[in-house]
């Protein structure tokens, strides 16, 4: 029991190690020790169930060990504020003031899509609505909306045309422009290539966001080609 | 709060209750086997064992064996089974030869079986 209670306490802090540096998007709405006692737990119980020349008493013990560790880690948490930084980690602000910080999105092993995804899902649909956007430890994504944003008379869904200094060939044939229109837009807002651009969104209005890699975002209207609606 | 203290206490205090039983109880039952079999060795050396002395050290294994169920996974069990019935048929058709082969692979694995559950390294990964 000795052993099976070191070895289910050393798996504990390895899955929680490895769970802390996959970053939030492995984990989704639940504290990343909550995560691991889900992963273990349901093994746990299953193979002494199925596995008839293994004793009851080892899967009890291992089961006993993780209920011990959950309850010391919940006692810690309560307890230390170092130690609930450390183990649950801490919020990740991914947008403020300056829009996108790719660096805590880096962090967290997310990409634009998968921000742009969590947007959607809080019911923002233009990078330029969110004031404030962050990442809870738990996963969980948390927006706060701009006051100064105005309200669009026409309605038009933003589509990403660069995404980290890639062209998007879907999105510029869905909006019946080309390369050429915006490379003429970067050369006019001094951008010297698009490989600078970490993010460019225009929606069906003309409107633009666009982040270059170390800048503050920008937010600016163009014309859009007369064909061009979606 | 005084609920998550007491639940952490008791729950250790099961977990370290259980592993020193374990080991305790453990280290005792094949400290007797080894023991009886070191008995049922002097006789087979002598040749003079029979086929009640082998009897004899199955009945205290008999004794043993389903509380061991408990503590140690069943293919240990069954690996002692199999070895004991070999020495019992050995030495009831006097083949003390055979038997004393026998015996020897029963020690080894009473000495191992202990050693399997200690804290040690090579027992933790």
């Amino acid at each position: 029991m000795g052993l099976i209670f070191l070895r289910t306490t050393i798996i504990f802090i390895a899955l929680l190690a490895v769970m802390r540096l996959m970053g939030k998007r492995q984990i989704g709405e639940m504290q990343p020790f909550e995560f691991v006692i889900t992963l273990l737990i349901a093994e746990l119980a299953c193979i002494p169930m199925a596995d008839i020349s293994i004793p009851l008493l080892y899967g009890i013990t291992s089961i006993v060990t993780i209920f011990f560790l959950h309850q010391l880690l919940l006692f810690l948490d309560l307890k230390c504020k170092p130690f609930k930084a450390i183990v649950g980690g801490k919020p990740s602000v991914v947008i403020n003031k300056n829009g996108i910080d790719i660096s805590q999105l880096k962090k967290n092993h997310l990409d634009l899509s998968d921000l742009i995804e969590s947007m959607r899902s809080a019911g923002f649909f233009s990078l330029d609505d969110v004031a404030y956007a962050l990442y809870e430890s738990s996963g969980q994504f948390a927006a706060m909306p701009r006051e100064d944003s105005k309200k669009e008379n026409k309605v038009s869904l933003p589509v990403v045309i660069v995404d980290d200094g890639k062209y998007n060939e879907q999105n510029l044939s869905l909006t019946k422009t080309g390369r050429p229109y915006f490379e003429q837009i970067l050369r006019d807002q001094k951008v010297r290539s698009v490989r600078n651009v970490f993010v460019l969104t225009v929606d069906g209005t003309g409107k633009i966001y666009m982040q270059c890699r170390g800048e503050h975002y920008r937010s600016f209207r163009v014309q859009l080609p007369e064909e061009s609606a979606w | 709060m005084v609920k998550t203290f007491l639940s952490i206490f008791i729950s250790l205090a099961l977990l370290l209750a259980a592993a020193l039983f374990e080991h305790f109880y453990i280290s005792n039952t094949f400290e007797t086997f080894d023991i009886a079999l070191n008995a049922l060795e002097d006789k087979v050396r002598e040749e003079i064992a029979s086929r009640e002395d082998a009897e004899a050290v199955r009945t205290l294994w008999e004794a043993d064996k389903r509380n061991l169920h408990a503590v140690i996974p069943h293919n240990d069990i069954s690996q002692i089974d199999y070895w004991l019935g070999e020495t019992v048929s050995c030495i009831e058709t006097r083949t003390y030869p055979d038997a004393l082969s026998r015996l020897e692979v029963l020690q080894s694995i009473c000495r191992q079986i202990p050693m399997t559950y200690k804290i040690t390294f090579e027992n933790i990964f």
